[in-house]
């Protein structure tokens, strides 16, 4: 299967331009006969957004410029960031990323981990999502997390033990640190650790950063794609706009699970009552 | 030293920051003071080579004769890189302003002249359509050694998170000229003056104590521990704690339920 990591460099607080350019990126894809096109954190509104939350948030299901990027899925399937406000939450707006294909919303994941502190104020403007679940996509079982998420230790356990096939992290990811390598710092922290859950899960790890910057902040690209058990299998250029297309084959799964067998030892049971018992534990 | 920057990645993020800015308030040209020391040297450069030569606009502006080397410095380097210049000398107005108005002590004349320094770029930016850079370092904006709203006032400032000595590794791969990289940094304030003159520490070991209390959070204790002067690293805290006020927008009484400043927020880089 062909995919794409779009390192685009989306317009602060502008969602109609930014609508016009994920159409045309679907159609380049399209032409290359791509399968999946993933887009970044926030990839439709900016990240910077402080008190235009509101003003740029929309409900995927209602939403009518939205359903053009919907309706624009018909062969293929695509990840969109963007602030949702549904019907059912009015008032509180969610950092999240819906999984589109074939012209239906299957998932909307909404940022769990929500960083405030340092150069981070996400949890002054969003709300807290509260769950990881995974769904069956086109090509196989997918679970969906949103930069932080990726770096919080249990998300991508989550989605492991609810047997995702491909963990998709899409990324606002500043670039910090410039003493070394030919990118950013924090590029290689991002790449350790995706590499590393693809060991851990025996699952593809598909991480989308965006490029460009914003407030003086400039994001640090580097997306990249890992195969169980650690193959690079793309990268995205440091810290400037790329458009990566790369083929997963989701045999490596099956493969990854019969060489290394992690999946078939792991104990989610055992994992749910130790964290069972030190969550009541604290509430004592 | 604080950690050797990569200079080429540097390079590249922050004249990439220089066009993302000025494109976003739709400019092309982008203006600034250059003194002939080193970090307006090195944001001329930078300038020139996210914009293009001609789109920058270097001035000169010394105090009648002072200084005579630095403005030909100035105006070498200018030529080199290809930039625009412009020679304003500022002696007119502030001789007639201080005739009137003497003056108490030199801080004083040269904070004046600092800011008229900043009245002049911003005018010509007007002039021009252009942006004004800022080129305050690291350094200098942690320990406070600016003119508030003289050489601190800039529309954006690509320099501000390079210490002094980081800025110097930078000059030597923009390959600026050894007559500006060797020269004693100085405000320029006073024949004479010296910025580590005037802090009383080298710039290498300035910013090993800014490194270590800023990047490294560690108390100035602990960085007194690792090998400084206790009293120096003290003065260099004392510094910081004192200048908060140049680093921040000042603050606005509040009144009503949402305030600017203070829960009115939003983005400096909002599309237009």
């Amino acid at each position: 299967m062909k995919i794409a990591l779009a390192q685009i460099v989306p317009k602060l607080g502008d969602v109609a331009a930014n609508i016009d350019a994920h159409l045309e990126i679907l159609e380049k894809a399209k032409k290359r006969k791509v399968e999946l096109v993933c887009f970044p954190e926030l990839g439709l509104t900016g990240y910077t957004l402080k008190d235009l939350v509101e003003e740029v948030a929309f409900d995927p299901a209602s939403d009518p410029q939205f359903r053009r990027l919907v309706a624009a899925t018909r062969g293929l399937s695509a990840v969109y960031g963007f602030v949702e406000e549904s019907p059912a939450d009015r008032g509180l707006f969610y950092n999240a990323a819906a999984f589109v294909a074939g012209g239906r919303v299957l998932h909307v994941h909404r940022k769990v981990f929500l960083p405030t502190g340092g150069l981070f104020e996400e949890a002054k403007v969003f709300a807290q999502g509260r769950d990881f679940r995974t769904f069956e996509a086109p090509f196989g079982r997918v679970g969906l997390l949103i930069c932080r998420d990726f770096l919080q230790y249990g998300s991508s356990y989550a989605h492991y033990a609810a047997g995702a096939d491909v963990i998709i992290c899409i990324s606002a990811g500043p670039g910090r640190g410039v003493a070394g390598g030919d990118g950013f710092e924090t590029s290689r922290m991002w790449e350790l650790m995706g590499e590393a859950v693809s060991y851990f899960s025996t699952a593809f790890v598909v991480y989308c950063n965006r490029a460009g910057s914003e407030d003086g902040v400039t994001f640090a690209g580097g997306s990249f794609v890992f195969a169980p058990g650690g193959r690079l299998v793309a990268r995205g250029a440091a810290a400037e706009p790329d458009f990566v297309v790369c083929r997963l084959d989701l045999a490596d799964v099956r493969e990854g699970r019969r060489k290394w067998t992690f999946k078939r030892d792991e104990k989610p049971e055992a994992i749910w009552r130790s964290l069972e018992r030190i969550v009541r534990a604290s509430e004592d | 030293m604080p950690p050797k920057i990569n200079a080429p990645f540097v390079e590249r993020i922050l004249t990439s920051f220089i066009r993302d800015e000025l494109g976003r308030c739709g400019c092309r040209k982008a203006l600034l003071g250059l003194s002939g020391g080193l970090d307006s040297a090195v944001c001329a450069a930078l300038a020139a080579r996210a914009l293009g030569p001609r789109q920058v606009l270097g001035l000169i502006m010394p105090y009648g004769k002072a200084f005579p080397q630095d403005g030909k410095d100035a105006v070498a380097w200018a030529k080199r890189l290809g930039i625009r210049h412009r020679t304003i000398d500022i002696a007119p107005q502030i001789d007639l302003y201080f005739a009137a108005h003497p003056a108490t002590s030199r801080v004083q004349r040269g904070n004046k002249m600092a800011r008229e320094r900043m009245s002049v770029l911003y005018d010509y930016s007007v002039r021009e359509g252009g942006l004004v850079l800022g080129t305050s370092n690291k350094t200098e904006l942690l320990i406070g050694y600016g003119t508030i709203y003289g050489d601190m006032a800039c529309a954006v400032n690509p320099m501000g998170d390079l210490y002094k000595t980081q800025v110097r590794d930078l000059a030597v791969h923009l390959r600026i000229p050894l007559a500006i990289r060797r020269k004693a940094p100085t405000a320029g304030l006073w024949p004479g003056q010296t910025d580590e003159g005037e802090i009383g520490l080298t710039y290498e070991e300035l910013d090993l104590i800014l490194y270590g209390l800023v990047e490294g959070r560690k108390s100035p204790a602990e960085v007194a521990a690792a090998g400084h002067d206790a009293a120096a690293v003290e003065r260099v805290a004392r510094m910081i704690r004192g200048s908060g006020f140049k680093r921040a927008l000042p603050p606005i009484a509040k009144l009503s339920i949402r305030s600017v400043g203070h829960d009115f927020l939003y983005p400096y880089d909002r599309s237009r």
